[in-house]
């Protein structure tokens, strides 16, 4: 009798979750997020716009994040050339270089590689920024107070991302390039002006388009994922380092998501 | 709003601007080297095969890039219709004869179309029009033909390989020339002989060589005559006087060979004062007839003195002469000023 009263309970308490406990909560918290995405469009249009917050925002994620995407952009440049020399060099084509990282640059280089170095020092920022806001009740506090913190937190930091780090791709990409033309210039004697026309010989308006698209989702990932994680962040300090960390890691992971899938579309494009 | 917050808008501002301004020197000079914002005219052409051209590859004209390939479009008959922008600047260059053709810019890079020719007879290509193509060179062909080239160098090389055997067995005149001693020698000989015709050589230009500087010494007269255009002109004067006295001594000597004609003829009468013999002899008897009369006249003049009628005349002379001899001994003797002079 104890046993059928024992089985009972435990179907009663499996019918609770409509999969299962973790699938349920993967799928409650993507609802979670669709909801937080929503709210953001739903807001963009209505004032107080924040505009104050949003330069703000813009400062830090875009000017103080400049010197390390650019030092990194220019290293990668380096690095990048030197090593795809051998290979070109093996079939005589060394004079193809400048092509080479053209397309390589500013078609995934340049955007991916911002997008992550901004995932490590923007999305952790933003996740532990608002994490320690959400832990110290600051946001409680906003809401209490009559001060949207959504439209003050979110929405001016996911709109700074999105617009920011498409100019800092845009930086990046022309350091990239520079890097590549000291490295070319110190190995091969190209002139400026003939690197650049190849450069630009190499690639069409769509790769530049599809650049710049790629940049502004990429950003727009990066504060969403950032102020997702720390808006929603668990109480107590153990929270503020999860946000941060779980900001990075969700955020580096769903660019290389979008950027194979965007890459799928700008291909399907290209053939047409 | 506060200095801060000023100075973090500003450089928020010049950030975006910069990045701005990058992206569209980027779009510019992508459009500048695409040929984007140039007014351009469509003109097509139509292969059998394109060898993976593709939309936007450049097209060429006397090694000047024009324009780029705007659409492909496959047409009936397994053709490929080519639609090309072409910059209008250049449209008057380019003929309704014009041929194009697709190309690689280099072995392995993308393909392009190059327009060759067009004659100035014909009218400068228009918007629309087709013009002519000739099919690309096929990698395959190519490689088919150097296949071709191999197996004819190995044949060529097998035969060498034989000739080459004989050649060391001293077989045929090669083999020979490479091992008959007697054969050296007379090559050396022979080349003893050539050394010493090419000394001889070499004396025989030195001294042309002097000659020619001689030549071209300044007031020699070869050199007067190669240089000085003043001597040409004056030769070249003394050349049409000398041929005009040629011609007046030829026609002379024709006269000279006319008159002597004549004087062998009797039909004149210097002909028969020196061809006739008849007259000479009848002139020889005329002459001593003539002697005969004058001897007797010479008579008949001295029986004239003697007469009565024509003494007094002769006597008259007489006086008158002895008259003057006398006049000229009596004046005296003038001296000879031209010898003291």
């Amino acid at each position: 009798m104890d046993l059928s009263n024992k089985n009972t309970e435990s179907t009663r308490s499996r019918r609770r979750y409509v999969v299962s406990k973790r699938l349920d909560r993967i799928f409650l918290e993507l609802g979670d997020v669709y909801a937080f995405i929503a709210r953001f469009f739903k807001e963009l249009w209505f004032p107080p716009y924040e505009l104050k917050e949003i330069i703000n925002q813009c400062y830090e994620i875009g000017v103080r994040s400049l010197p390390l995407i650019s030092l990194t952009g220019f290293i990668i440049g380096i690095v990048f050339t030197n090593q795809s020399r051998p290979s070109l060099a093996d079939f005589g084509a060394a004079a193809l270089l400048p092509a080479l990282i053209s397309v390589a640059i500013i078609r995934a280089i340049g955007p991916l590689v911002t997008a992550l170095i901004a995932a490590g020092r923007v999305a952790s920022g933003i996740g532990a920024e608002l994490g320690s806001m959400r832990v110290t009740e600051q946001i409680d506090a906003m809401e209490v107070s009559a001060t949207n913190p959504y439209k003050f937190l979110v929405v001016s930091r996911v709109l700074a991302s999105t617009l920011m780090i498409p100019a800092l791709t845009m930086y990046t990409t022309l350091v990239s390039l520079l890097g590549g033309y000291l490295n070319i210039r110190q190995n091969e004697q190209t002139s400026l002006t003939t690197f650049f026309y190849q450069v630009f010989e190499a690639i069409t308006f769509l790769d530049l388009a599809a650049s710049s698209v790629k940049s502004v989702i990429f950003g727009f990932t990066i504060g969403m994922v950032g102020c997702y994680k720390g808006y929603n962040s668990s109480k107590g300090t153990e929270g503020v380092g999860k946000a941060a960390n779980s900001s990075v890691v969700t955020a580096m992971f769903l660019i290389f998501i979008e950027e194979l899938l965007i890459m799928q579309v700008i291909n399907a494009l290209r053939s047409f | 709003m506060s200095t801060s917050d000023n100075k973090r808008s500003i450089i928020v501002g010049i950030f975006v601007f910069l990045a701005i301004v990058i992206l569209i020197a980027g779009i510019f000079t992508l459009g500048g080297q695409q040929k984007r914002f140039i007014e351009s005219i469509a003109v097509r052409a139509v292969f059998n095969d394109v060898a993976g051209l593709k939309t936007g590859n450049n097209v060429w004209f006397s090694g000047v890039k024009i324009g780029t390939i705007k659409n492909i479009r496959l047409l009936g008959d397994s053709q490929v219709e080519i639609t090309m922008n072409i910059e209008e600047r250049v449209q008057e260059y380019i003929r309704k004869d014009a041929v194009a053709r697709i190309s690689s810019e280099s072995f392995i890079g993308n393909k392009n179309i190059v327009i060759d020719g067009g004659s100035q007879k014909a009218a400068p290509v228009e918007d629309g029009d087709i013009i002519k193509s000739v099919s690309p060179l096929n990698t395959d062909d190519m490689m088919e033909t150097l296949q071709r080239n191999n197996k004819n160098l190995a044949a060529i090389t097998d035969d060498f390989k034989v000739l080459s055997a004989k050649v060391v067995q001293g077989e045929g005149t090669v083999g020979a020339i490479l091992t008959d001693s007697m054969l050296a020698n007379n090559f050396r000989a022979m080349v003893a002989n050539l050394q010493q015709a090419s000394q001889n050589t070499v004396r025989a230009s030195n001294a042309l060589t002097n000659f020619t500087s001689k030549l071209n010494t300044e007031g020699a007269l070869a050199n007067e005559l190669l240089t000085d255009t003043t001597v040409y002109s004056e030769l070249r004067t003394s050349m049409a006087q000398l041929k005009q006295a040629t011609t007046s001594a030829a026609e002379l000597t024709n006269n000279l060979n006319a008159t002597s004609a004549k004087l062998n003829n009797n039909n004149n009468a210097v002909g028969v004062l020196l061809a006739d013999e008849e007259f000479a002899r009848q002139l020889k008897g005329t002459m001593q007839n003539l002697e005969t009369s004058t001897q007797k006249f010479d008579q008949n003049m001295e029986a004239l003195q003697s007469n009565f009628l024509l003494r007094g005349y002769f006597k008259k002379q007489e006086k008158e002469e002895t008259k003057k001899q006398e006049q000229l001994k009596s004046q005296p003797q003038q001296p000879d000023t031209t010898k003291q002079q």
